[in-house]
């Protein structure tokens, strides 16, 4: 009786136990594993990621960096709290300078605590154009048509990661299932995507860009991503076919398919996983492209008509006034520092992605 | 070797394929802009006129890929004497005005159809064949033919055409028309002239390819004269025109004859089994990539194809300079890096290319622009141009030079140099670069996509007329068959580049040969 209270483990002992057999047992290193263990230790990529990250905090803080309403405020006698996201019609006629100056509409006791930079993107004073950086509360100065630059380079950032996120998830799709189709189904099948890749491959994205917009009836910035995301996909789609064709033969999915696992079971469980590494480097220089080409595009004028800021416009604006050098300087920055960071996390990724690229003899991103 | 080569050169044709198929999807993007206003209905008859002519001449009329009933003249004037057949006094009014399409149609095909209406009218019944006689009546106008009087009864038109049949019906043959045209070249003179005006549109394909072979300007001033006697359009040349003048009239005509061609010739036999395929949008699409005959220009009217060939060479240029740039910096630049690999040098020069690599073509020409605004002139515009072309092409090519030196540093036999006291610098250039420098410099092609892309920005920074500055003016003046000429030529570009660089790389390198082997010499 005693010896069998002594066999009887503790529950919690025991599930310990589990997941320690869990873990050693666990044969569950993936390639995918090993490359994003490789990719977190480089130093690079941890660089190229911090910056990233910083250039996400500051698109979803955006509002909070630079608006033309106030964090928090007491107007005619209500609080509003965060009226620069909200934007409530109340406070559709004010701003904070308003605000501050306005006394015949201002109630007694009324307050506010403006943003960082206290000017919307949107907002243009032409009595202000063209300040250079640091005067009348411009940390970058205004544009010609007494835009503030800061909110305008702040605003770009969540355009930017807008445009490259979206049309990178259309390339992501595209390209995990034309690789996945080519490497899995092979013959023919084979045969007709790797020539759409290599004729994909022909086209120039900048003038095919180009060219789309000018003889699309009414074009929008969809029309130029969906472009894009369209043509791309053919880099992800050739590192994924790899990538399956080496997965199916190896041992574990040998071993899958004598069990008995069918081909949808074998395809969603054992090889595509192996497709997410692909997948990263594809999205961080999908985004990389889309920025690239966006910029491109609007700085030559010849891109669809949009509103929202972008550092690709702001740029192209710059263009027209030489002697105003904040107007390319704090836009460009900004996006040679995403796009710097960008190739950084791409290219880490794809060296640990495959040890043999490293130093990477393929295809350079086009670079317009 | 050979084998190889042609074998290259055959897999490049799916894929040539395939790459004018995604071209055409994108080209033709702009929707099939339906005419749905009438004849007679809208306020402006000029633009009802001008917009069809604007769907027709962007073959926006045809079906995409198969056209089962292709349109001649033969099926054309039938339609048309059908309908003018049924359009008499107490037709409904929208009969009646189908009547009157119908009527300028058969002036509009004139005397291509007159082989077809004529024995026609036999078939019809008395007042219909009268109206189709009086339909006719601006034909014979054009052709010079008899008292008005007779034209314009029902009661006599149709016994005048008749008659007219009777005479001359032998006429209205191809080898009688090629026969009158010959005469014409050669001995020119008004009465040939007047023979050919009286066959009418049924000259129109010899009259037109005549303009293109011939350079008399005499000629060429009666060819003029009489394509536009029959079909009242189109410019005329005086016989001491201008070269210039000539070249924009007859590639005028051309296109014309290039969209309007099956409204004057029958197609039979193969051709028209042939039609079934070439009278579509992809059809015409695909001759106009093939043919090099592009279209005009909607800027100044100039043949896309001559356009073309004049700026080309400033793009190429550019080009060709940037990546002699590039490789002359980086090839040198990747290689010490790679020697001294870890120290300084490498260190430095990584990040430094590794910025450039990630700079926008664009903002290095912009900012080559602003610092050196003061050099105003063509060369030195031109150096600024191929220098911030080169850098990205530089960053690329450099890594790729460093990495293949990596590899052939580590070898045995560069080792083997070493211990037997071959001097360092005689290692790194004789013995290691050598052949470090294979993989970058057949990996060219893949710069030519980027190359391109980055002209375009670079010409239009540095106001160089080449291709990308006229694209972006064709933009502005939505230029489309310039912007189609253009992706066409350039997509081409990059196939025919990518299709050199393998098989030179196979001529350096037999492991590449083996990738477009034949199945059964691989497995042996």
């Amino acid at each position: 009786m005693s010896e069998h209270a002594h066999d009887e483990a503790p529950p919690s002992v025991m599930r310990a136990s589990i997941m320690q057999a869990r873990r050693a047992a666990a044969p569950y290193v993936t390639a995918t594993r090993i490359a994003l263990a490789q990719l977190a230790r480089s130093r690079t990529a941890r660089f190229g990621g911090m910056v990233l990250a910083a250039v996400v905090v500051v698109a979803c803080f955006a509002d909070v960096l630079a608006s033309d309403l106030p964090l928090v405020c007491r107007w005619q006698g209500t609080v509003y709290v965060l009226p620069c996201v909200t934007h409530p019609p109340a406070l559709a006629d004010v701003d904070c300078a308003a605000m501050r100056r306005d006394p015949g509409d201002r109630a007694k006791g009324d307050w506010l605590l403006p943003p960082l930079v206290p000017y919307g993107p949107d907002a243009a004073v032409p009595a202000r154009a063209l300040l250079p950086p640091l005067h009348e509360g411009h940390p970058f100065g205004t544009d010609a048509l007494g835009r503030d630059v800061f909110a305008r380079v702040v605003h770009g950032a969540r355009t930017a990661l807008e445009l490259g996120l979206g049309a990178s998830a259309v390339l992501v799709v595209i390209g995990l299932t034309f690789g996945a189709l080519a490497g899995f189904a092979g013959g023919t099948v084979d045969a007709i995507v790797t020539r759409l890749v290599e004729s994909l491959t022909a086209v120039p994205t900048l003038v095919l860009v180009i060219v789309v917009c000018a003889v699309v009836p009414h074009p929008t910035t969809a029309t130029m991503l969906w472009t894009i995301a369209l043509t791309r996909w053919t880099e992800l789609s050739r590192l994924v076919r790899a990538e399956v064709l080496r997965a199916l033969g190896t041992d574990y999915v040998m071993a899958a398919r004598a069990l008995g696992a069918s081909p949808t079971r074998v395809l969603r469980r054992h090889v595509m996983p192996n497709a997410i590494g692909p997948a990263v480097v594809a999205v961080a220089f999908g985004v990389a492209t889309v920025l690239l080409t966006e910029a491109a595009v609007d700085f030559l004028r010849v891109g669809p008509p949009s509103t929202m800021a972008s550092w690709g416009e702001a740029l192209g604006e710059a263009r027209s006034h030489a002697g105003a050098w904040w107007l390319f300087a704090f836009p460009g920055a900004a996006l040679l520092a995403t796009l710097v960071a960008l190739n950084l996390v791409g290219e880490a990724a794809r060296d640990a992605l495959d040890p043999n690229l490293r130093g990477s003899i393929a295809r350079p991103p086009e670079n317009a | 070797m050979f084998r190889y080569a042609v074998r290259r050169i055959l897999w490049s044709i799916p894929t040539l394929a395939a790459t004018s198929l995604v071209l055409f999807f994108v080209t033709t993007l702009v929707p099939n802009t339906p005419v749905t206003q009438r004849a007679g209905e809208g306020s402006d008859p000029g633009a009802w006129a001008r917009a069809v002519e604007a769907r027709r001449s962007s073959f926006a009329d045809l079906p995409r890929f198969l056209n089962r009933h292709p349109q001649d003249v033969r099926s054309r004037a039938r339609e048309a004497v059908a309908k003018v057949a049924a359009g008499d006094s107490s037709a409904s009014p929208a009969v009646t005005a189908r009547a009157r399409e119908a009527g300028v149609e058969l002036d509009h095909l004139g005397g291509a159809a007159l082989p077809y209406v004529i024995p026609a009218l036999e078939a019809l019944p008395p007042d219909a064949r009268g109206r189709v006689a009086v339909a006719l009546a601006p034909v014979a106008e054009r052709m010079g033919l008899a008292a008005q009087a007779d034209v314009q009864q029902p009661e006599t038109a149709a016994l005048f055409w008749t008659r007219f049949w009777d005479d001359r019906s032998l006429d209205y043959a191809r080898t009688a028309v090629a026969r009158a045209m010959t005469r014409l070249l050669n001995h020119g003179s008004d009465l040939r002239e007047h023979d050919l005006v009286a066959l009418d549109t049924f000259a129109l394909p010899d009259v037109i390819h005549a303009m293109s072979t011939t350079t008399d300007g005499q000629a060429l001033a009666r060819l003029t004269r009489i394509a536009h006697h029959a079909t009242g359009r189109g410019p005329l040349l005086e016989p001491d025109a201008e070269p210039g003048d000539v070249r924009r009239a007859v590639a005028d005509w051309r296109e014309w004859w290039f969209v309007h061609a099956t409204d004057f010739i029958v197609l039979d036999g193969a051709r028209r089994i042939g039609a079934v395929v070439s009278e579509t949008r992809y059809g015409k699409w695909l001759r106009r990539a093939t043919s090099g005959q592009l279209g005009l220009s909607a800027i100044d009217g100039e043949p896309i194809e001559a356009k073309l060939a004049s700026r080309a060479p400033i793009t190429a240029l550019i080009c060709a300079l940037a990546l002699l740039v590039s490789w002359t910096v980086a090839v040198p630049v990747g290689a010490i890096g790679a020697w001294r690999r870890g120290r300084a040098f490498d260190i430095a020069s990584s990040a430094v290319l590794f910025l450039l690599y990630a700079t926008p073509t664009f903002a290095v020409a912009e900012l080559l622009r602003r610092v050196a605004g003061a050099f105003d002139v063509g060369g030195a515009r031109i150096a600024l141009a191929v220098a911030a072309l080169a850098t990205g092409s530089m960053a690329a090519t450099a890594r790729w030079q460093r990495a293949a030196m990596l590899d052939v540093v580590g070898q045995d036999y560069v080792r083997t140099a070493h211990a037997k006291g071959v001097p360092g610098w005689r290692v790194l250039v004789v013995h290691a670069l050598r052949n470090a420098l294979m993989p970058t410099l057949s990996l060219a092609a893949l710069h030519v996509p980027a190359l391109l892309g980055g002209a375009l920005v670079v010409e239009e920074v540095f106001a160089l007329p080449g291709l990308g500055f006229e694209t972006l003016r064709a933009v502005e003046a939505h230029d489309s068959a310039w912007l189609m000429a253009v992706i066409l030529a350039a997509s081409g570009t990059v196939i025919v580049s990518l299709v050199a660089s393998d098989i030179v790389h196979g001529a350096l390198d037999p492991r590449v040969r083996e990738v477009f082997a034949s199945r059964a010499r691989r497995r042996s």
